[in-house]
């Protein structure tokens, strides 16, 4: 397959809250969009085209937004697409302005991912505005029961990544929850929201946006800071529910890691790639993904996060940003996993910068943990290569 | 705008609650609609793949896995007895429109004679009594008040207003190792 490189020169998030109520949802995206620009040191004139990605309109109740958002976004008169995959939209949007850019359509692509959660309710639009709506936790909480009862994992895995991700928030100052004082203690003493999940190792609700500028090889040389390279690109998807489906590893996540290693020329994960972020709304997510994207073998995801692997600095980091568990303006999660990605391998995390990230994985998943989106971005095109 | 409007740009932002609601009506697909006329006629049935066996409940019209088409050649009644094989317990989010207050059971079934189903209400038992291996059977909602309103295309299983729920029967446990463990 031709294909021409494409790389991230721009990224602008907003600061991610419980409520923005000073701006609206328009306001919420143009600022993201304009940071975006301005770290590119480009216009929106310089802009050829608009991908928009969000959850589910019942969120918020506006339907179709990418219609009203045109204007704010610079569109007007230019290609727009919306993209929909549940949770992983935020990955899956990222992904198609990638490919815009590397099947030469477009020169340069924004590309924008928002939830306003203030401004609705996930739980009444989950549930369909019927009582007894369980929320996305009720769906995943049998499945990391299940993972707790093959893996033997103690039950402290959990409140550990909690704890440890919350820490590193404190490290961003985009992310939402800024908890300094949270404890191993506190994240078990909280109430169970959905058993066997306490209150506290479940993603809160934000509002936020995140923007990314998207372009070639030749607008990479002329950006004024460094690019991050897109290596590999992958979407995979599987029916959310089949008998004997494995709810705990779904097929579609492990293809979807493999389709980015191959692509990558990546045979051993763990060591060939310097950090991740991995969408976690629910604390046993961590040794979950670490096992179902084989950056972990069977059972050896949770001894990960016991032995301080996936520390901000341990062998493998996961969410230094703090994460999802941090940060949940749905639509925008996953975007903003590969947004951080894109700053890691940059050098332009700041105080959650993870020393020598050449190479990171973002991963992105949705519904009934069916959609996945990944990519891996490195400093260079043969960051791969230049590794051995 | 008038201009003493005008002059107030600056103020703050209020926002207010509004509580929209959009009726939708939803023509239900015909493997959908044998499955919701089944549920009136207090049954329950799936299709049977044809090349791996596995049945599906609601029925799809397919086997997504083997990527072959079923028919009401390959219905089947289902059980209306099984094992809780997975479950959480919901502490409810108290969103416009929630009715639950307590907490509650959720529940994934493996049905005898095959069949799961997800997502089951569990009736007459305390929520802490809740546990793998139990056994239950169907409540049915009285003829009066069974509907399949909430029977949709895109259905995981099925509305409270067909089948109540599930009670125990009072059968001892099945062990939990002789239970699938990927039962949704």
């Amino acid at each position: 397959m031709s294909s021409q490189p494409a790389a991230v020169i721009g990224i602008g998030q907003t600061k991610h809250k419980k409520r923005r109520d000073d701006v609206s949802l328009p306001g919420l995206v143009r600022e993201a969009a304009q940071r975006a620009l301005d770290d590119a040191e480009l216009t929106w004139k310089d802009i050829d085209a608009v991908v928009l990605g969000k959850a589910p309109d019942p969120f918020e109740g506006v339907m179709m937004p990418e219609l009203s958002m045109a204007d704010a976004l610079g569109a007007n008169g230019k290609p727009m697409m919306r993209v929909h995959t549940a949770g992983s939209v935020g990955g899956s949007t990222a992904l198609v302005a990638t490919h815009l850019v590397q099947t030469g359509v477009h020169d340069r692509v924004l590309t924008v991912a928002y939830e306003k959660q203030a401004e609705g309710n996930a739980q009444w639009g989950l549930a369909g505005g019927r009582s007894g709506g369980m929320g996305a936790g009720g769906i995943f909480a049998p499945w990391m029961r299940s993972y707790i009862k093959q893996s033997g994992a103690p039950e402290d895995i959990g409140w550990k990544v909690a704890v440890k991700d919350r820490l590193n928030a404190c490290k961003n100052p985009y992310a939402h929850l800024q908890l300094k004082d949270i404890t191993i203690e506190a994240v078990k003493e909280s109430p169970v929201i959905w058993d066997p999940i306490h209150f506290h190792e479940s993603c809160p609700s934000s509002d936020g946006a995140v923007a990314m500028v998207l372009t070639n090889e030749k607008g990479a040389k002329k950006a004024p800071r460094k690019p991050a390279w897109v290596l590999a690109t992958a979407m995979r998807s599987e029916l959310g529910v089949f008998p004997g489906r494995n709810n705990v590893r779904p097929q579609a996540g492990v293809e979807c890691a493999h389709m980015i290693y191959d692509q990558a020329g990546i045979t051993n994960p763990r060591e060939q790639i310097d950090m991740a972020e991995l969408y976690v709304p629910f604390s046993w997510y961590e040794p979950m993904w670490l096992e179902g994207h084989d950056i972990a073998g069977p059972g050896e995801g949770w001894q990960m996060v016991a032995d301080g692997s996936t520390e901000i600095d341990g062998s493998f980091p996961v969410n230094a940003s703090g994460g999802v568990l941090s940060t949940n303006p749905i639509g925008a999660s996953g975007m903003i996993r590969f947004a951080e990605a894109a700053l890691q391998v940059r050098g332009e995390a700041g105080e959650h910068q993870v020393k020598d990230a050449h190479v990171a994985l973002a991963q992105a998943y949705g519904g009934s943990a069916q959609y996945f989106a990944m990519w891996l971005v490195g400093d260079e095109l043969d960051a791969v290569a230049k590794k051995k | 705008m008038a201009e003493s409007q005008a002059a107030d740009l600056n103020a703050p932002v209020v926002g207010m609650d509004y509580h929209m609601h959009v009726q939708y009506h939803e023509v239900l697909c015909p493997v959908m609609r044998e499955f919701a006329d089944a549920l009136m006629d207090k049954r329950l049935i799936g299709h049977k793949c044809p090349q791996c066996g596995l049945i599906y409940s609601p029925p799809k019209g397919y086997c997504p896995i083997c990527v072959v088409p079923t028919d009401k050649s390959h219905e089947l009644e289902l059980q209306q007895r099984g094992t809780v094989t997975n479950y959480t317990i919901v502490t409810p989010v108290q969103y416009h429109g929630q009715e639950e207050t307590d907490r509650f059971a959720k529940a994934s079934l493996q049905l005898d004679g095959g069949g799961t189903l997800s997502l089951q209400d569990l009736l007459e038992i305390p929520v802490d009594d809740v546990r793998i291996g139990l056994r239950v059977e169907a409540v049915w909602a009285s003829d009066a008040e069974r509907n399949v309103d909430e029977v949709t295309n895109r259905s995981w299983g099925i509305g409270e207003s067909a089948i109540r729920g599930w009670q125990p029967t009072g059968e001892p446990d099945v062990p939990a190792d002789e239970l699938p463990t990927n039962v949704f």
